[in-house]
């Protein structure tokens, strides 16, 4: 074994890289959890929890100034199984050790297989309206819809936090260019009577809505049962210059805006952003007990018809509260309703392709440690019998 | 614990900038089946912040309205509550022989542009022109009640059938209330006396537990 491989092998299986690890765990837990109250569950777990650094910033320049959950886990990780590795030994009196340390080394892969994969989104149903796409409950994403076909229609979606950054946006599928001139993460739009000068801000819109209302910037909304609404001035430019600058808005009751260009219809908007599927849910019926007296839930549930377009599925589905639907990988849990609007109801929409991974983990850490802990008493009992005569 | 290898630092730094990256994505989808609600929203852009239409999709998201320490107030017997929906924190009607004037409470964060500004949008409300940083004391008043700093206004719209606002605009809690009635300026006038009583009960609540 050379000296670089010693080094290697010395470092990842040392259990002072554990104590190490585990305290460094401990004060970014701690630290998150002071840091809550100013960015709130979302935000804290991208900054401290899923990512490799914790970036705090000075001035304009983003610096590194402690590990990040991905890093501490990582490490763990190499740590664990390394350890397992380089110590491994095929007796039964360790086996109990070995299956514990194989779950927590489960249960760290499951966390970081959420972090990546799960998605979790809202769909809001009205009765009778078909629907085949989720929302996001956080991000957003600025949608220009070719809806020039009588059938279908072309969508170009363009996440959030790449039109936020104001570069010129050409895509291939769009027979302009699109740029954000200005960009709020949370906005109040709000209605201007005609003949009202504009708000005093140095962009104008000269199409759509924004002609008729303001945007004003709000502070970013921390809150848990708050998100944030962004809005901008997107001035879209063709071949020939400008075709206009529009204020577009993720607030729900601002409608996608039309405008043609080239001999072909457009909508854009500002959305939450859509998951779509190839199956659609309709709300046939939402019912909603509440306890006698007051205005909090007793009981809601969702009568829901799932359809695929070929036909292959078409049934009615029952949805309440701890009796989710389960289908085509996703998950929709009865999630909230419309106070005073019995004809809409709210799913959840999870995806988690490794939401078994933590049962897995935990039933084979207790396996080990019962395996661990009866060996011991097995041979406690032994020691006593043997301990026992001699005495007497 | 001995220094850190070269060697494993070198493999760290490899492995850290592996973020997701988010992309442009295109894609086709047969056209919804629009409820008429939408399609008619799509056509008529300019209500768009009008409270929701029925058929509007997410409606009832929380959207950042006033955070921190919520008022609390008690409105005169007269005053007919309406359902507050997604913006307001209270709504009333204010019914008379000369129509209905409408009582609206909001809040939101920070100070929405300031008093003037927000004193201008209400004005333009009713088609007259926005005033000087100047003018402003002028077209205020002051009032304190319960600890509460109030800037009270009266405007007085133009035509046959003019629209008076009665407004106070109240900064607590790192945001800024408005109360404004909103009516036939003979109703409004009318209800003033009210309003001014109504100003006196606006107090400092407890947060909701």
């Amino acid at each position: 074994m050379n000296d670089v491989t010693r080094q290697f092998r010395d470092f990842f299986t040392s259990l002072t890289l554990t104590v190490v690890l585990l305290v460094l765990g401990m004060v970014l837990v701690f630290a998150a959890t002071l840091d809550q109250v100013n960015l709130g569950i979302w935000a804290v777990q991208e900054k401290y929890f899923r990512s490799f650094f914790v970036l705090a910033k000075f001035g304009d320049i983003p610096v590194p100034v402690f590990p990040g959950g991905y890093f501490i886990g990582g490490l763990m990780l190499i740590n664990l199984i390394a350890s397992h590795a380089y110590r491994f030994k095929a007796t039964l009196r360790q086996l109990g050790i070995q299956l514990a340390h194989a779950g927590l080394i489960l249960l760290l892969i499951g966390e970081l297989f959420t972090g990546i994969l799960q998605d979790d989104f809202s769909m809001r149903l009205t009765q009778e309206e078909p629907r085949n796409y989720s929302e996001s409950f956080r991000e957003n994403e600025l949608a220009i819809v070719d809806t020039t076909d009588p059938k279908h229609d072309e969508v170009v979606a363009i996440p959030e936090s790449i039109a936020a950054r104001g570069e010129t946006i050409q895509h291939p599928k769009l027979p302009f260019r699109v740029i954000t001139r200005l960009y709020y993460p949370n906005s109040l739009i709000r209605n201007r009577e005609a003949g009202t000068p504009a708000s005093p801000a140095a962009i104008r819109a000269t199409k759509g809505i924004g002609l008729n209302v303001d945007l004003t910037p709000l502070p970013i909304t921390y809150k848990q049962d708050e998100r944030n609404l962004p809005g901008a001035f997107v001035e879209l430019v063709g071949s020939e210059g400008t075709i206009g600058t529009w204020v577009i808005s993720a607030d729900p009751r601002m409608p996608p805006q039309r405008f043609d260009y080239g001999g072909r219809n457009y909508n854009i908007s500002l959305r939450f952003t859509r998951a779509y599927k190839d199956y659609t849910l309709t709300l046939l019926k939402f019912s909603h007990d509440k306890y006698s007296g007051t205005e909090i839930p007793k009981n809601f549930s969702s009568r829901i018809r799932l359809q695929t377009p070929g036909g292959a599925d078409d049934r009615e589905v029952l949805i309440y509260m701890n009796n989710p639907l389960r289908y085509a990988g996703y998950t929709f849990y009865q999630a909230s309703f419309e106070p005073g609007n019995d004809k809409v109801t709210i799913l959840q929409v999870v995806r988690n392709p490794s939401w078994l991974m933590p049962y897995i983990a935990c039933s084979v850490m207790t396996l080990g440690l019962l395996w661990q802990f009866t060996i011991h008493l097995l041979g406690f009992i032994a020691k006593r019998r043997r301990t026992a005569p001699a005495a007497a | 614990m001995k220094a850190l290898p070269p060697s494993v630092l070198a493999l760290v730094l490899a492995l850290a900038p592996g973020c997701q990256k988010e992309e442009i994505t295109t894609y086709r989808i047969p056209k919804e089946q629009h409820p008429a609600a939408k399609a008619a929203a799509s056509a008529a852009p300019a209500t768009a912040a009008s409270p929701a239409p029925a058929g509007s999709d997410r409606a009832n998201t929380a959207v950042a309205t006033a955070s921190g320490a919520p008022l609390a107030w008690t409105a005169p017997a007269t005053w007919t509550a309406k359902p507050a929906g997604a913006m307001r924190k209270g709504s009333y009607a204010v019914k008379g022989d000369e129509g209905e004037a409408d009582f609206a409470i909001t809040a939101f964060p920070g100070d929405v542009g300031g008093d003037l500004a927000n004193l201008n949008r209400w004005r333009g409300q009713l088609s007259l022109p926005a005033l000087n940083q100047s003018d402003f004391a002028a077209a205020t008043e002051h009032v304190d009640h319960n600890g509460l700093h109030m800037t009270v206004v009266d405007i007085l719209g133009t035509g046959d059938k003019p629209q008076r606002i009665l407004g106070a605009m109240i900064p607590h809690g790192g945001a800024t209330w408005f109360f404004k009635l909103t009516g036939p300026a003979a109703l409004v006038a009318r209800e003033k006396p009210a309003f001014t009583a109504f100003l006196a009960t606006i107090k400092p609540a407890a947060p909701a537990k």
